[in-house]
């Protein structure tokens, strides 16, 4: 998988995540106050939100799903 | 999705992307007195490759460097289609802005002596500082450097197009992605810092790159360059999308990086194509040999491997490396804007650019050995186009857009989202993709196979991306990310196929040999009324390669079939 959870016991809804994914996978939710992983599909497996985040508390696999795309809608 | 009441903000200096370039752009610019504001799609210091950075190539003779020496293992690693001015611009300015990464708080490795701690192998001249724990360190120092300097600063908002009046470039527009609303910047002068281009690719960590830069400038009429060139960098065959640079120099072992030396990986002059490739890996394909590839013979991989250190091996870190993870880019430094001169200035008045958007060929046709070169040319070049976009903003007055064409540019950034049916960008996208990442259309060249592909790309122009969709500001993105990558695709395809000869990074199979006498030139293309044209640049005859010297010694890494074909052995397909 690529973003597979974050960990919302640690998690402190601080934002660095969302402020530096370089492809928007993930977004703040407004009622909750707190990230959510919005597009998984956008994920390139960079790791970049693991590092960045002050308590560890996203988990980033390994494998990328081939998943079907529609071509409209 | 609610459309389109626009913010706008008015500013000296625009710059467009915050990597190293934009940053170095910004805070110079900044430093001149000038307001400026800095807009990146995603955030400041984060942008494109500038998280992935390790090391910073900084040439200093009181450390014992030879600008001789650096220059003519540049030369000969480039095979010698060099910007010479943009690579001794290097040699003159790395030191100082290793200097202000120094003061402003970055990080650089140490030897047990408490001197910077310079890596690189003794029989290769350019050697680079190493950075300790890059990836947490450069986009916080980056960040903070800009907070420092009073930049304004404008995230998680793409820019899609540039502002003309009258040829001049007046700044930019785009949309927020939190807010659902059209952002207009005017602005005296615009820096474009928005890195590379790539058809976001499984194996490397550049999928926000699509090449949105080089799409806008080409669209205001700035010449492009260096699109026939790829990039080689490598993953793992076991698990494509989880690169090296996910896993051992940065995840499960980040304190190496104080022993770098003796875990770094690459080989001077053989990280390259496929000259690297010997006998005992992928020989029996016939690349050694030169002659025709077979496809099947690789077993579904790419032909593009990473020589490991070890004489005998294929293996890094226990694991098979396969080539082409970052397909859709060039090597650093090579594809971008045309350059006019070396303070980052284009074409197009009111626009410079920077890094890896500029089309600088800094390193030549192959970006071998000469690892920490491209940051600290992003750094070089976005200091001097800051400070040069500083001074013609002293020099120019303030912009006048016309408000009808800003509300046509808006309807143009949201019609994707207001768009009734249509094709979705992840479609689009992976029609692309299937088009262009094989191995036999952008690595390994024929004419055949890239006119076919050129056939599906312009469909794909004309059909497709006009009809793209949007259900909300993610996906708008998506659209114009995919608009801009066909365009890259078209650009990469007309290039490829211009260049009848083989050079550092752009192999034909037809044509294998590098050929002075026709193609010591750079190409440029150009929207010329609608059309894209494409011309040959010839590089000063002086900078061709000695002639008394041997082809074998001017040019020592083979591609496959290259003396056959010289010999007039090898017929062309």
């Amino acid at each position: 998988m690529v973003i597979e959870y974050i960990d919302y016991r640690k998690c402190n809804c601080c934002g660095t995540c969302v402020l530096r994914c370089p492809v928007d996978v993930i977004r703040i939710n407004r009622e909750e106050k707190k990230p959510v992983i919005r597009y998984p599909e956008e994920c390139m497996s960079c790791n970049f939100c693991t590092y960045q985040c002050p308590r560890k508390a996203i988990r980033v696999g390994r494998d990328r799903p081939a998943d079907t795309v529609m071509a409209w809608g | 999705m609610p459309a389109t009441d626009a913010k706008e903000f008015e500013t000296d200096v625009l710059v467009i992307g915050g990597g190293a370039a934009g940053v170095f752009a910004a805070v110079r610019a900044k430093g001149k007195g000038r307001r400026v504001l800095l807009v990146d799609k995603g955030g400041i210091g984060s942008s494109g490759c500038t998280p992935w950075v390790t090391e910073m190539a900084v040439f200093n003779e009181k450390w014992g460097d030879s600008r001789e020496q650096w220059m003519d293992y540049c030369l000969t690693n480039g095979d010698h289609l060099l910007n010479r001015p943009w690579l001794e611009r290097l040699l003159d300015d790395s030191y100082a802005r290793y200097e202000d990464l120094a003061s402003w708080g970055l990080p650089f490795t140490q030897t047990f002596w408490g001197r910077p701690h310079r890596a690189g192998f003794p029989s290769v001249p350019s050697k680079s500082l190493v950075i300790y724990h890059g990836i947490k360190n450069i986009p916080d120092v980056l960040r903070k450097k800009v907070r420092e300097s009073g930049i304004e600063t404008v995230e998680r908002t793409m820019i899609t197009d540039l502002l003309q009046q009258d040829g001049r470039v007046v700044g930019a527009a785009g949309f927020s992605l939190d807010r659902d609303r059209a952002v207009v910047i005017k602005s005296k002068v615009t820096v474009m810092c928005g890195g590379a281009a790539s058809f976001k690719p499984s194996g490397f960590p550049v999928a926000s790159l699509t090449g949105d830069g080089d799409a806008m400038a080409y669209r205001a009429g700035a010449g492009i360059t260096g699109k026939e060139f790829v990039d080689v960098h490598w993953t793992y065959a076991d698990h494509p999308a989880w690169g090296i640079f996910q896993t051992h120099k940065f995840l499960h072992h980040p304190w190496p990086m104080k022993l770098y030396p003796f875990s770094r990986m690459p080989v001077p002059l053989l990280k390259s194509l496929f000259k690297n490739v010997k006998g005992d890996t992928v020989g029996g394909a016939g690349l050694e040999t030169g002659s025709n590839i077979i496809f099947e013979a690789h077993e579904g991989r790419a032909p593009v491997f990473m020589q490991s250190p070890v004489p005998g091996t294929k293996f890094i870190y226990h694991r098979e490396l396969v080539g082409g993870a970052s397909c859709g880019m060039a090597h650093h430094k090579a594809e971008g804007i045309w350059p006019i001169g070396t303070e980052g200035g284009t074409e197009v008045p009111g626009l410079f650019a920077a890094g890896d958007a500029l089309g600088s060929m800094q390193c030549g046709a192959d970006y071998r050995a000469v690892t920490g070169m491209s940051f600290s040319g992003s750094a070089c070049q976005g200091a001097r186009a800051g400070e040069a976009a500083a001074r013609y903003a002293e020099s120019t007055g303030e912009p006048h857009i016309d408000d009808a064409r800003i509300a046509e540019l808006t309807e143009a950034i949201f019609a994707p989202a207001k768009r009734k049916g249509g094709f979705t960008p992840g479609w689009v996208t992976q029609v692309l993709q299937n088009t262009m990442t094989p191995y036999f259309i952008l690595y390994v060249k024929e004419q055949k196979r890239l006119k076919a592909a050129l056939t599906i790309v312009e469909f794909m122009r004309d059909h497709l991306v006009p009809m793209l969709t949007a259900k909300d500001t993610h996906e708008l993105r998506l659209a114009h990310e995919t608009r801009n990558m066909v365009l890259n695709a078209e650009m990469k395809l007309r290039a490829s196929l211009f260049r009848t000869e083989s050079r550092g990074t752009h192999f034909r199979e037809d044509f294998p040999a590098r050929n002075d006498n026709d193609w010591f030139a750079f190409v440029k293309l150009q929207d010329v009324g609608g059309k894209m044209v494409l011309s040959k640049e010839p590089l000063p005859d002086e900078w061709k390669p000695d002639p008394s010297v041997p082809y074998e010694e001017s040019y020592p890494l083979r591609f496959p079939g290259e003396l056959e074909f010289l010999k007039g052995k090898r017929t062309i397909i």
